[in-house]
């Protein structure tokens, strides 16, 4: 994977999407969960939510409707095979604040870092670290995530 | 259903996310969530794929269990508090699983409480532990 480890530092891609009513409704329903305040500016309101409607953490997936491959589209681009792909890690952090629906956000993707270990049944793992941050339409940072993806060892 | 909180509520050690239990998970749950959350890798609905991958079959994503957790965190302590969010994939969610939600309040410093959070399947093996903080008001 020597090709993987000279992409560390490397920016995969900058794109901008929109927190849209209908993806978000669809977000919350995927996620199990059908209270309207996911979605609808008076059931915010009326939980207190005065400049808006709020989303759920992992609303930052959006993103993916907007990035060659969707969710794999950046492991996959830098060579990870998809039999051996797993998803290991998924860690943000919120600066406060708040993100609302109708923000547009603009994520920039970067390789963080890239670890080779053994597998457990031999052959070799690798681990792939890909940094995303999030900045809202007015410039502010809202968000960062590190996504930790896994190919394992091939059997 | 319950509010929402949108301001920091109180929260101190020992305190639990209101336990939640979601399934039986379906391939239905898995294709929805691909849609959702923009995430096709067939491993998770092609059934020949996974199986020729070496699977029994197709698995749940983790960022759909990941973001039922998340949703659920949301509720309780309120979406613009959490500070932070972080989840290992520990064991694959398959269909019929019946997942188990929880949470707790390790510690609170400074207005910033610590919580420790998990994805159980029915077998009792956990498939996502998460840690997060969030900002809480004194009990």
């Amino acid at each position: 994977m020597a090709d993987l480890a000279a992409a560390v530092g490397r920016t995969l891609g900058v794109l901008t999407f929109p927190l849209e009513r209908s993806k978000l409704r669809e977000l919350a329903l995927a996620l199990h969960d059908e209270d309207p305040v996911w979605h609808d500016a008076d059931s915010a309101a009326a939980d207190g939510f005065d400049g808006g409607v709020p989303v759920p953490p992992t609303a930052t997936v959006l993103a993916a409707h907007w990035s060659d491959g969707g969710i794999i589209g950046p492991p996959l681009a830098l060579g990870m095979d998809i039999r051996r792909l797993l998803h290991g890690e998924s860690a943000w952090t919120f600066t406060g604040v708040p993100v609302r629906l109708g923000d547009d956000l603009t994520a920039t993707m970067v390789v963080a870092d890239v670890t080779e270990r053994p597998g457990r049944t031999g052959g070799t793992m690798t681990l792939l670290k890909i940094d995303t941050a999030f900045v809202n339409q007015r410039g502010e940072a809202v968000a960062a995530l590190r996504d930790t993806w896994v190919e394992k060892a091939a059997p | 259903m319950s509010a929402v909180p949108s301001a920091p509520i109180p929260l101190a050690a020992g305190d639990v996310l209101p336990p939640r239990t979601v399934g039986p998970m379906t391939r239905n749950h898995f294709v929805r969530y691909a849609g959702a959350g923009g995430d096709f890798n067939p491993i998770h609905h092609d059934e020949t794929l996974a199986q020729a991958s070496g699977y029994p079959g197709v698995f749940g994503m983790g960022l759909l269990h990941a973001g039922i957790l998340g949703v659920q965190l949301a509720r309780w302590v309120g979406p613009d508090n959490i500070r932070s969010f972080a989840v290992r994939y520990t064991a694959q969610v398959w269909p019929g699983d019946e997942l188990t939600f929880t949470g707790t309040v390790t510690d609170v410093v400074d207005g910033l409480a610590s919580i420790t959070l998990e994805v159980v399947r029915q077998t009792g093996e956990v498939a996502a532990r998460a840690t997060a903080t969030a900002v809480a008001l004194a009990p």
